[in-house]
């Protein structure tokens, strides 16, 4: 009895599911003998099989239902929307009381009457014909098939045929090892290769019988759109495409409620109310397309409307009004990254909140689900003429494409689908810079973030002969990076399992697999490594979005002529022409150094050398002179390159130090130099002549003075002598420091400043004004006095 | 079962010790040492690890030793004394084995003490 009752539920929940369809398609076009039989058959079948099984309350509907049906198959009545409203009611109520049954629960105690009433109520109903049309749905061609022959199975067994094999192939991996150790056996060989054979061809079947034709996916469609149309008063035409492709049958699951959410979407919000669609001169009814094709191991599903599309200016306007976005940065998006804003939580562009949709659970939540099945959505917006949104779900959840990568010494798995390209890091198209503690890749002139992926597990980076590989990954929620790791090892189709919560918590792994050497191995999650390492990802971070908006604005935006040059130390750099004056050839002895500040003399005056250089190798120095306005600088360069257009904002700002940002020109990546901040550092004090003058050291057989204090001196910037000069008056601007008092007395006499050093800490009296000989700071600060003094400032 | 190969798991809290193959199943290793003392045991001091099914995972759990399989008499007595604090959140009572009194603990409580702290 149990059994049949199973049996019986089964049966029919699975005949409710395929009739739901039929039913509206039937309502189309009444004259259908096909499907009208078909239904009158389910519940005929229902009747006959509850009047078995004792169950009266199906028995009295089915045969209502029945009763009404055989009048419109003799003629006597025709296929209203009204008495098919009522037909499916009917349908409704046996689906609840099957699930009822089928869980054990109470029948729900609802007046079936009221229903059976409904299917008699049509002579009210026939005289009032709805001004709306019910939606016509057109299933493909060849709609009336017969069912293949099938045997129902319950799942667990079929998971534990699928474990099974996995253990065979295993074990066949393990015996193909062990045989090739042994001494080839051309015998032995073939029978091992035909067990081998044997093995996949089992694993195929297998898996097959997971897969489910995407009608099942369709199934509930047509009902749901006749039902919307019908509250929401509009006219959509359906169309389904392409039922027979198969998928497997958790993804079935898994897609159902985004694509059924898509679809309520598209009627509520994308096709317009008969008279609207009037006013802009469309067809009144609206046209709903939804074709299912398989492409390569991806299910591609559309779901194309020729409603009103998606109008970003309203998107716009309502994250702005929501404080998410800037009207800067609108300005400076793209058509499609306002189009993206459809996918943040909580934007919708409904006007009003209906009961069908704009409840706040909105795209965000379908790009959710679909990519975290490892799926992405794509829209294909016509403002005004319809929108077609675009899933591609992988074929099946278990089995997935993957590389396998290494890092740390470890194996890791990847979707394939996550990865866009790899290159190796010795690759001439690719660039890596450190910009601000952070590493930019670029290739082929696209930024992107980069990490290694030791980095964000914590292993270490080995050293290895081979170039490293990188990889750009497409993280679900952001934008593609670049993920450095040790070498990309392998392709493989992966049977992906579920890993434990415990590892799954830390969300960089999407799954773990069992690859056919026996070795655990993990699969990563793309979106979750880019979280792991704060990656800037659209979704999460809008400052950092801001600056993406940037770099993608680069066409559009304002230029400013920049020259390029190169550093002394190599790298590459912008900085506005506007700022130089001239560039100019200097004789590298002008430049020199001061109390730690490099400056050049020019003109007889001294400019300060804004980037601290002051030794060249050349004798002639190219340097940039750079004026505000008020204060010049001078700006040593390697070589002056040539003068580009450089946006006005940099693709990334990244300040830090003496560099604004970072500009992309000519697919090479350029450190923009501040302006603001070069003169900012320059000192607020004109640097005096002090310290051209040379620091004669009177003691020059003094070790300390030869190998201590010579070289520092030199080293702060000053020109040094050794000895006191014999026989000739010193320079004007000459200083002298003396550390004996023998060499003090012959140096007052020369009536240059003189600056005495002592050896002892303190002061060996009050009157003792001489500088202990380690107090660099007191040593700098009395030979620029001394300066000073010199010259009568 | 004995452990052979483990293969570490990156960025995890010092207790998952890593993934191991029983046949076609993939066991999550938890090193019981690790979260009680809270360090890990040696990967040359690894044995026996006692394979459980936790909500729809397979783990293993690391053990230095398995003395014997008991039928409990008279089911799990309360708590007694003061139980170590390293201990208490995964104890549930005592029972009396052949060798004295015994701790009773459940395999599953080692699993989630791993989650929350990770979760929280």
């Amino acid at each position: 009895m149990d059994e049949l009752l199973q049996e019986f539920i089964s049966e029919t929940q699975e005949t409710l599911e395929a009739l739901a369809g039929e039913v509206v398609a039937w309502e189309a076009d009444p004259a259908d003998r096909d499907r009208l039989d078909a239904i009158f058959r389910f519940f005929h079948t229902v009747k006959g099989s509850c009047g078995f099984l004792n169950l009266p309350r199906f028995e009295r509907l089915s045969h209502a239902a029945e009763d009404v049906l055989s009048e419109i198959r003799a003629g006597t009545r025709g296929a209203d929307p009204a008495t098919v409203s009522a037909v499916l009611a009917v349908m409704d109520r046996i689906g609840e009381l099957t699930e009822a049954v089928a869980t054990g629960t109470a029948l729900p105690n609802e007046n079936d009457d009221f229903l059976i009433g409904q299917l008699a109520e049509r002579q009210a109903e026939a005289a009032h014909p709805e001004a709306e049309q019910a939606p016509l749905a057109q299933p493909q061609p060849g709609a009336p098939r017969s069912a293949p022959r099938t045997i129902r199975l319950p799942l667990s067994l079929i998971d534990q045929l699928m474990n099974g094999v996995s253990d065979m192939v295993l074990a066949r991996n393990e015996l193909s090892r062990k045989l090739r150790e042994r001494s080839a056996d051309p015998e032995l060989d073939a029978a091992f290769e035909r067990l081998s054979s044997c093995v996949a061809d089992m694993r195929d079947a297998i898996s097959k019988t997971r897969m489910q034709r995407v009608d099942r996916l369709f199934a509930a469609i047509p009902r749901m759109v006749r039902d919307l149309c019908r509250d929401l008063g509009k006219r959509v035409d359906l169309t389904l495409e392409g039922g027979d492709v198969e998928m497997d049958r958790e993804m079935v699951e898994m897609v159902v409620d985004p694509l059924t959410h898509i679809v309520r979407n598209s009627i509520d919000h994308g096709i317009e109310t008969p008279e609207r669609r009037r006013a802009r001169s469309k067809p009144e009814v609206g046209q709903l397309k939804l074709a299912a094709r398989q492409s390569g191991n991806q299910i591609v599903i559309e779901i194309a409307d020729d409603g009103a599309g998606i109008d970003t200016r309203r998107l716009v306007d309502k994250a702005i009004g929501d404080g998410r976005l800037t009207p800067e940065a609108a300005g400076r998006m793209s058509e499609a990254e306002k189009l993206e804003l459809i996918f943040h939580a909580g934007l919708s562009t409904a006007e009003k909140i209906t009961a069908v949709s704009g409840r706040g659970v909105g795209m965000d939540v379908v790009r959710a689900n679909i990519e975290r099945i490892g799926g992405n959505i794509a829209l294909d917006n016509h403002p005004g003429k319809g929108l077609t949104i675009i899933l591609r779900v992988p074929l099946t959840l278990t089995i997935i494409p993957g590389l396998i990568v290494r890092a740390g010494g470890q194996h890791f798995a990847i979707p394939r689908s996550a990865v866009v390209e790899i290159l190796h890091d010795n690759n001439e198209m690719l660039s890596v810079d450190s910009v601000g503690g952070a590493r930019v890749a670029t290739i082929r002139g696209v930024r992107h973030s980069m990490i290694d992926l030791e980095d964000v597990l914590g292993l270490p980076v080995l050293n290895q002969p081979g170039p490293r590989a990188i990889m750009v990954v497409r993280s679900s929620a952001g934008t593609p990076y670049a993920l450095g790791v040790s070498a990309v090892d392998n392709h493989e189709e992966l049977v992906i399992r579920p890993a434990s919560p415990l590892v799954m918590a830390t969300g960089v792994y999407a799954g773990m697999t069992l690859p056919d050497n026996g070795r655990p191995m993990l699969l990563l999650d793309a979106g979750g490594l880019a979280q792991a390492m704060d990656l800037p990802t659209i979704v999460d971070d809008r400052a950092v979005r801001d600056k993406a908006e940037r770099a993608n604005g680069d066409a559009c935006e304002e230029t400013v002529a920049a020259l390029r040059f190169e550093e002394i130390s190599g790298e590459r750099r912008l900085l506005q022409l506007s700022m130089i004056e001239r560039v100019e050839d200097i004789d590298r002895s002008q430049f020199g150094r001061s109390g730690g500040r490099a400056f050049v003399r020019l003109d007889g005056r001294l400019v300060p050398v804004v980037n601290g250089q002051h030794r060249f190798d050349t004798p002639l120095v190219t340097a940039l002179r750079l004026r505000d306005g008020v204060s010049e600088a001078c700006y040593p360069v390697a070589a002056v390159l040539d003068i580009v257009d450089m946006p006005v904002t940099p693709d990334m700002v990244a300040m830090h130090g003496m560099v604004s940002g970072v500009a992309l020109i000519e697919g090479e990546h350029l450190e923009v130099v501040n302006p603001f901040a070069l003169f900012a550092s320059l000192p607020t004090d004109p640097i005096s002549d002090c310290a051209v003058g040379r620091c004669i050291l009177a003691d020059a057989d003094d070790g300390w003075t030869r190998e201590i204090l010579a070289p520092l001196l030199r080293q702060a910037g000053h020109k040094v002598a050794m000895g006191l000069p014999m026989g000739e008056q010193p320079d004007s601007g000459d200083i002298i420091l003396c550390a004996s008092a023998d060499a003090g007395a012959a140096a007052e006499l020369t009536g240059r400043p003189v600056v005495r050093l002592r050896t002892s800490p303190r002061p060996v009296g009050p009157g003792d004004a001489s500088i202990y000989r380690y107090d660099f700071d007191g040593l700098m600060a009395a030979i620029a006095a001394a300066g000073g003094r010199r010259n009568g400032l | 079962m004995k452990l052979t190969e483990i293969a570490p798991v990156p960025g995890m809290p010092s207790h998952v010790a890593g993934l191991s193959a029983l046949r076609s199943r993939v066991l999550t290793i938890i090193d019981i040492a690790a979260l009680i003392h809270g360090h890990a045991t040696p990967t040359d001091q690894r044995r026996l690890a006692i394979i459980a099914n936790i909500s729809g995972h397979s783990y293993g759990l690391m053990v230095d030793g398995v003395s014997d399989i008991n039928a409990v008499d008279g089911g799990p007595q309360p708590l007694r004394g003061q139980i170590a604090p390293e201990w208490r959140p995964y104890a549930r009572g005592l029972v009396d084995g052949d060798a004295g009194a015994c701790l009773l603990v459940t395999l599953s409580s080692f699993v989630e003490a791993g989650v929350w702290p990770q979760a929280a």
